[in-house]
């Protein structure tokens, strides 16, 4: 019991010398499941923000828009532009799903750089991203997936297993691989570049408190950024891909 | 050590640290950089994302604008002809109306002038045959009168001696004198 409560306390000191925690997780239990509640609390931030945001925006739509408005027509458009450039033709009911891809990753990214999560303290793990937990970018990573997957087998049907033999017989392996390929580099990337990002800025934090930090932090907003939008470009391109015609 | 490894490995299975709450510590929760960042960000960010919304609000007045013209254009153009339209039509109209009151005029004119020429032929006509009745009657006249001489001449001829003719003398001798007496 004593050498329970000393170690605690020698805990406690470790803990205030170095406060980063990696892999510690605040878990729910959820039926038989654990959940990372972190991950949901922050993921239904982000959620809140981005239906609240768009709602106010389209209350009043007017010819001439007004700020707001004119602000979210503007990322429609850039949506748009992406899905059009990368699919083709039939862009058009891709669009919904590109945009929640690119919407949702980037303001998870943007929010966990920018909002002070750590104020609030959590019995275990800490608030954070919801991007950097491993399950978040497989979660989404599948779901691209499944879209192309549906893609393809909508527009050609069971002829859309021909593509696994093009353009020789011999790539065969090679294209089922790409299959397994796809979601974990999409993953993996996504993942690897919030975490990472995320552990510098603490790591620095800890060691020089005040001004060092800022340029990594712009860094990793401008990283997390274009990852949001390569993530969206990529599933939008992988779409196009399944979708379009014979080579 | 060995004791806190151990329990530290333990723990880390499922730890037991903490409870909900705020964390005050300034220098973990980092609000210093974070509004510096946050500070630097809204006051660039605020400039481009203006001046691009501002630019596509631009465009979208420029675009309304111009169609607005041409729409008017447009109208001014069709009002125009549809003028032009009622103008040409009216005046086709009375082209129409004046044309036929034309050929109408023209008919009259050629029926009265027709009816003029046809009574000025009648005209020479009568007086031909007036003329030619005349000549004749003339001529019957003349004939008779000729006629009458020689069977007069015949008489005095067949009948005069000196008696009668000294008689017929002494009477016109008279009759000058009474005409003579009846003109003074």
């Amino acid at each position: 019991m004593n050498g329970i409560s000393c170690s605690i306390n020698a805990l406690n000191g470790l803990y205030n010398i170095s406060g980063v925690e990696v892999g510690q997780h605040f878990y729910w239990q959820i039926g038989g499941f654990q959940v990372h509640a972190q991950v949901l609390i922050t993921s239904w931030v982000v959620i809140a923000i981005l239906l609240g945001s768009a709602v106010i925006a389209v209350r009043n739509p007017q010819t001439i828009p007004t700020a707001g408005q004119n602000f979210f027509e503007y990322v429609l458009e850039f949506i748009r532009d992406v899905s059009k450039t990368q699919i083709g033709e039939e862009y058009g009911p891709w669009v919904p799903f590109i945009g929640t891809m690119f919407l949702f990753i980037f303001v998870s990214n943007w929010s966990g750089a920018l909002l002070p999560w750590k104020i609030i303290q959590l019995p275990h793990g800490e608030l954070a991203a919801p991007t950097n937990d491993i399950n978040t970018t497989v979660a989404l990573a599948l779901l691209t997936s499944v879209a192309y997957f549906y893609a393809g087998l909508s527009k050609k049907g069971l002829g859309y297993f021909s593509k696994y033999i093009q353009p020789t017989p011999i790539l065969l392996p090679i294209n089922i691989l790409e299959d397994f390929t796809k979601p974990l580099s999409l993953s993996f990337r996504l993942f690897g570049n919030i975490l990472a990002d995320e552990l510098v800025v603490v790591v620095l934090v800890s060691l020089v408190p005040s001004v060092v930090p800022i340029p990594v932090m712009f860094l990793g907003l401008f990283t997390s950024g274009i990852q949001a939008l390569i993530f969206a470009t990529l599933a939008a391109a992988y779409i196009g891909e399944s979708m379009e015609g014979h080579h | 050590m060995k004791n806190v490894t151990d329990s530290f490995v333990s723990l880390g299975h499922w730890p037991s640290a903490g409870s909900f709450g705020v964390n005050t510590d300034i220098l973990a929760t980092n609000p210093i950089n974070l509004s510096v960042v946050l500070g630097v960000l809204i006051f660039f960010g605020k400039g481009v994302l203006s001046d691009l919304l501002d630019n596509r609000k631009e465009r979208i007045l420029n675009t309304i604008r111009n169609s607005e013209e041409l729409r008017e254009g447009a109208i001014e153009r069709l009002e125009k002809a549809r003028a032009r339209l009622r103008k040409v039509e009216m005046e086709a109209d009375q082209f129409r109306v004046n044309g036929y009151s034309e050929i109408e005029r023209e008919k009259l004119n050629l029926i009265n002038s027709t009816y003029k020429i046809l009574e000025q032929l009648e005209n020479y006509k009568n007086e031909t045959i007036y003329f030619e009745q005349q000549r004749a009657i003339n001529q019957v006249r003349q004939r008779v009168l000729q006629q009458a001489l020689r069977g007069a001449l015949g008489t005095l001829n067949s009948s005069l001696n000196n008696e009668l003719h000294l008689r017929t003398i002494s009477a016109n001798i008279g009759l000058f004198g009474v005409m003579k007496e009846i003109i003074d």
